[in-house]
């Protein structure tokens, strides 16, 4: 097969299979940020995927539903800040109760729902005039719902949120150190709920981009896993909104590509392959200084006041 | 109900017990012996009573399942078993989801506490825990499905798809264009060896030249891997696909890109009306409501299933085809199917829709003159496995073969490929047609 055949399926693929990746990725690096690790975030999405499929269902329209999934993610993130936050619970077990909560929850409502698929799945796009551009047309702006495109097109802004404004300094200040930022007269509970919330809104329209998009139909326990691949990317992307589209997509094409190359390659090695990949770059970046690997100061840790 | 003649049964102990003490009292008085005689009375009665009521314990079902049954798939099918169970039989029924498959025997204890007595495991790595109960507990009785391993009070079940596949492989044989035909399979077990192998055997009777392209997702279900292996084999060409996965998704996926799949497990006719020419169905209330009954009926007890294993087919309407319960065949397809004349041996020129309704017929029929796996069978490396005239036997299909896990030694399939003479083989599998086969 020609080589640009390859290269333009390969890329779609990913694009398609990281666009969860990326949405939910951008939600956790912005969390973590401010100083919280939410490991909810499977749980966060398998809500955002129900509530996304039932709503599309009924209402019959797609759109509706992502901004449910939204909210859904959003609510459900909430509780997660109050405990976190709020009650200055640990972080780690919080974030491990909200998956098992949102997949059991998400399976018991989610009954009956099962067995029919989406009436009105969202639709794929073609960008006119971007398409045509040779190589990067077919590769980029073809065949993607417009989840995909405003996740590219989310991750610049976020980007240029988090390094280039005042907004930015604000978030990643009560990251590194929250005592610091609140002696500047930030008020860091309300930081660290937004990111928080923030997040796991995005988490939401990731699962609702599996329910309404990816897959139209709804499964009980249909994010599969998906919501730990994310916790490791936001680590493998260095907690970096741009270098998650990265991420994401490296993942996207091996993944793929582990389907794609069986008949070439033992599938037993061919599905090792992105996880053995995520564990070789994260021990690469381990590698590097504590500092320049970037992870936020205060990530993990409660923030009381009048303590250091 | 079992508790009212548990409580049936303690009394007559408690009877007894009085009894003696009665004869005590006894000496006093006549009246009172009087009074002790129609006591004892009561007493036999209740006791014969309480007896009969042992003999024909009530039962009472319960179901572990591995996965969730919102799966859609084989968890599902299970449950859509049980409640036809509670509906023609009236049997109280329970269930519990989602249990790891090393945990197995706590669920079980836990169940036997609470009073159930017939005790259905379906998954294949809950066999060794299921065994281990049956010995912990001779008066329960125990059924997994899909393993080997039998007790008096426990049987294995199965209801196997390998002749649909190959009703599939005939259609999708004639359906291909590009002679490319793609398949996703869970794991590479004994299994769904079978099923690829009895796919491909039904694609080539029709098309000789047509390969079938397997992506392995070593996962029962996970439709994001699904989806992106279907993905993958059609960028490589393939054009009609089948799979084994407990989830929609390939018919789903090939339908958006306007191809013709093969349903697996549940109707999944709904989820591509226009590209879903046929599939596998599983009735597993067959097994069930047949298996429960005869435990009604005093015929099964907890002493003599050492030698039990359902191994239920086409002919006892364990497995039906189609996309959904009674369309075998899609009509936006039968044109094409009826098109496609083929050249055979029994039935001599004749098009694929008939061929389909044909064989169908043989091994729908009790004597079942017909078999995927009969002779000649030739590897993929052009070794000749099963010589013209003979049938593999039903050991050789792995029958005791292996679903829902991969751990553990497995049997490979095509290593125990012995053939069996038809008559033999015949006679193995229909030796009581419509019944549960004997084996050993």
């Amino acid at each position: 097969m020609d080589w640009q055949g390859w290269l333009v399926g390969i890329v779609g693929r990913a694009l398609a299979f990281g666009t969860p990746l990326l949405w939910a990725t951008l939600g956790e690096v912005y969390a973590e940020r401010s100083g919280v690790v939410n490991l909810g975030v499977e749980g966060m999405m398998i809500l955002g995927a129900f509530s996304a499929f039932a709503v599309a269902q009924t209402a019959g329209h797609p759109g509706v539903g992502v901004l449910v999934g939204a909210v859904v993610g959003g609510a459900a993130a909430l509780l997660h800040a109050v405990m976190t936050v709020t009650l200055r619970a640990n972080q780690y077990v919080s974030g491990l109760a909200l998956t098992l909560f949102g997949l059991g929850l998400a399976g018991l409502v989610g009954r009956g729902w099962e067995g029919t698929p989406l009436r009105q799945a969202l639709p794929p796009v073609t960008i006119p005039g971007l398409s045509e551009i040779p190589l990067l047309g077919p590769m980029l702006f073809q065949g993607q719902t417009v989840l995909t495109y405003v996740g590219l097109f989310l991750a610049v802004v976020l980007w240029l949120l988090l390094w280039k404004t005042r907004w930015g300094v604000v978030v990643r200040s009560v990251g590194e150190s929250p005592a610091t930022a609140d002696a500047l007269g930030i008020n860091v509970f309300r930081v660290r709920y937004l990111a928080v919330v923030f997040g796991g809104t995005l988490a939401g329209i990731a699962g609702a981009y599996l329910s309404v998009a990816y897959r139209p139909a709804w499964t009980e326990g249909m994010t599969a896993g998906m919501g730990w691949i994310v916790i490791a990317l936001a680590i493998f992307a260095g907690w970096d909104p741009l270098r998650t589209v990265g991420g994401a997509l490296f993942f996207g094409a091996l993944y793929h590509l582990s389907f794609r190359l069986q008949g070439l390659v033992a599938p037993e090695l061919l599905k090792l392959m992105p996880y053995a990949s995520a564990i070789l770059v994260l021990a690469l970046v381990g590698l590097r200084s504590v500092r320049r690997r970037g992870a936020p100061s205060a990530l993990g840790l409660p923030y009381t006041r009048g303590e250091r | 109900m079992a508790s009212g003649e548990e409580v049936i049964v303690r009394e007559t102990r408690g009877g007894a017990g009085r009894q003696c003490g009665g004869q005590g009292v006894a000496r006093k008085g006549g009246l009172d012996m009087k009074l002790l005689k129609l006591m004892a009375v009561v007493v036999a009665a209740l006791a014969v009573v309480g007896t009969v009521g042992l003999a024909q314990t009530k039962i009472r079902a319960a179901f572990i399942y591995v996965g969730p049954i919102g799966d859609y798939g084989w968890s599902h099918a299970h449950n859509e078993g049980r409640l036809i169970v509670e509906k023609t039989l009236g049997i109280e029924t329970t269930y519990v989801e989602f249990v790891p498959e090393g945990e197995v025997e706590t669920y079980i204890d836990r169940l036997v506490a609470q009073g159930y007595n017939a005790i259905f495991t379906t998954s294949f790595g809950f066999m060794d825990g299921t065994l281990a109960a049956a010995k912990r507990y001779p008066n329960v009785i125990f059924a997994h499905c899909s393993g080997f391993k039998r007790a008096p009070n426990m049987i294995t079940y199965m209801a196997d798809f390998y002749q649909l596949y190959y009703l599939n492989g005939l259609m999708a044989g004639a359906l291909t264009k590009t002679g490319k035909i793609g398949y996703v399979g869970a794991f590479p077990i004994p299994e769904v060896k079978r099923h690829i192998s009895a796919f491909t055997i039904g694609v080539r009777e029709v098309n000789p030249t047509a390969e079938v392209h397997v992506r392995w997702i070593y996962e029962w279900f996970n439709p994001a891997a699904a989806k992106e292996a279907t993905e993958a084999l059609i960028k490589d060409g393939c054009d009609v696909f089948a799979f084994t996965e407990d989830s929609p998704t390939v018919v789903q996926v090939a339908a958006e890109h306007k191809l013709p799949s093969f349903g697996h497990y549940s109707p999944m006719h709904a989820f591509s009306p226009d590209y879903c020419v046929s599939g596998q169905l599983v009735h597993w209330d067959k097994i069930y409501v047949d298996f429960l009954a005869k435990i009604q009926d005093g015929v099964y007890t907890a002493k003599n299933l050492a030698h039990v294993d359902y191994w239920w087919l086409i002919s006892q309407a364990a497995a039906e085809l189609g996309g959904e319960s009674g369309l075998p065949i899609n009509p936006k397809f039968v044109a094409a199917l009826k098109d496609k004349i083929v050249d055979t041996k029994v039935f001599g020129k004749i098009s694929v829709y008939d061929l389909v309704f044909a064989r169908l017929q043989q091994m729908g029929d009790p004597g079942v003159s017909f078999d995927p796996f009969q002779g000649p069978i030739v590897d993929r490396k052009g070794v000749l496995r099963v010589p013209e005239g003979l049938w593999m036997s039903y050991d050789a299909l792995g029958g005791q073969g292996r679903r829902r896990s991969v751990a553990g030694r497995a049997v490979e399939f095509n290593t125990g490929w012995a053939a069996a003479s038809p008559q033999a083989a015949a006679s193995s599998r229909s030796r009581c047609p419509g019944e549960d086969r004997c084996m050993r």
